[in-house]
């Protein structure tokens, strides 16, 4: 009987994405591609990766989709009439899709019938940090490195955003998110939702200590709602040369690395905790990067200034 | 009752497989914010029915993610509407 909603959810993601490749506008073919995400997510489900599925609702429905549909808008408004990329061209980006999807699937089909892990390792050792979620105890004990480096490169994302504004608005605030057609009950909505929204994407970083959840998937969530209020004109995006924003975004990172530091006098060495202290320090870390990665994404789906600093 | 979970579950797959048809081909944005709406609640619904019938007890989050985010895909709806005009709207030159 399992069987059955699974093989409409492959119908379903097949149509999406044949749909998003084969619309003839730039929208239809955005819209097809968050309703891909979407059913992404109950698929990351169905396997059982619950963290993944997490991740992809709320950076699939929470910041992408919002990146690629304004996105949209402004190119509309830039090429309308333009004729778009010339046969060869198309051609050359199919085969090497196409090539990279064969690519792809040949390694997910061909290889050994059961992997090399190191899960069973992993799950021998979780006593020792004291988590209840092995995704959350590989990713900021056994692989912290790969995380460290992870939020570094968001940092480097932002400034990269950054840098596409002119020098006469340096340091200004970035375009207003207000939408033309603003209406009350937009208005409306960003005072009911956000409160819930808050208290959802902080339960989702404490929960991802024990439970799916983390850093990652709170941080988007807040990061979603301080743009719907963004969005509704409550409130202006702010000067990108202010102090506390840009000590916000490296507060996070600035943090991890202190604490990877402090492990060479109290533990064993770079990114190790001290015995029994891990829990407390993962979370706390997981709170600092939270906090960062909501106002990174927040402040790279508003983009560069475009307004001259007060 | 396991059985009765999965069969439930796809049938409102079925219901929002219908709800994407109306997403993708519109035609008004009226249209498209509905369909974006019943497919976070639908997609909801999924996760609850499915993640009741296999056990896992944390599809509940991912149930209250999608109905969080489907209210916030509206507006994106909006925002990428061809009437608002974009990022650089207010740039001085």
């Amino acid at each position: 009987m399992s069987m059955l909603p699974d093989l409409l959810l492959v119908m379903l993601v097949l149509g999406a994405a044949l749909w998003t490749v084969a619309a003839r506008d730039r929208r239809s073919s955005v819209i097809g591609f968050i309703a891909l995400g979407l059913l992404l997510a109950l698929v990351w489900m169905r396997l059982y990766a619950v963290d993944v599925a997490l991740t992809e609702a709320a950076v699939g429905g929470g910041a992408t989709g919002l990146l690629l549909l304004r996105a949209c808008a402004r190119l509309d408004s830039i090429d309308a009439g333009k004729p778009s990329a010339g046969r060869t061209l198309q051609l050359l980006i199919g085969f090497c899709c196409a090539a990279m999807g064969v690519g792809i699937a040949a390694a997910a089909l061909g290889g050994p019938d059961l992997p090399p892990t190191l899960a069973p390792a992993v799950a021998a050792n979780i006593d020792a940090v004291g988590l209840g979620n092995p995704v959350t105890v590989v990713l900021l004990a056994y692989r912290a490195i790969d995380t460290l480096l992870e939020k570094i490169v968001l940092i480097a994302a932002l400034v990269g955003v950054w840098s596409l504004a002119p020098d006469d608005v340096w340091g200004g605030p970035p375009a207003s998110l207000k939408l033309a057609k603003a209406s009350e009950p937009l208005t409306f909505l960003a005072q009911i939702l956000p409160p819930v929204g808050f208290v959802i994407g902080v339960y989702l970083i404490w929960n991802g200590a024990d439970e799916p959840g983390g850093t990652f998937q709170g941080g988007t969530v807040l990061a979603a709602m301080w743009l719907l209020v963004m969005l509704a004109g409550l409130a202006e995006p702010p000067e990108t040369r202010r102090a506390l924003l840009q000590y916000l975004v490296v507060f996070g990172p600035a943090v991890f690395l202190i604490s990877g530091f402090s492990g060479f006098w109290l533990a064993e060495g770079f990114l190790s905790y001290p015995t029994g202290f891990a829990k407390t320090m993962i979370v706390a870390l997981e709170v600092a990067l939270a906090l960062s990665i909501a106002v990174i994404v927040a402040m790279m789906l508003a983009g560069p200034s475009a307004r001259t600093p007060r | 009752m396991v059985d009765f979970y999965f069969g439930a579950g796809a049938l409102v797959m079925i219901l929002t497989g219908l709800a994407l048809a109306r997403l993708l081909w519109g035609p008004g944005p009226a249209d498209r914010m509905m369909a974006a709406q019943l497919l976070g609640t639908g997609g909801g619904a999924i996760a609850l029915l499915i993640g009741t019938g296999s056990g896992v007890t944390a599809m509940v989050d991912v149930a209250l993610l999608l109905a969080l985010l489907a209210a916030f895909a509206a507006v994106a709806l909006c925002a990428g509407e061809p009437g608002s005009k974009g990022i650089h709207r207010e740039r001085i030159k």
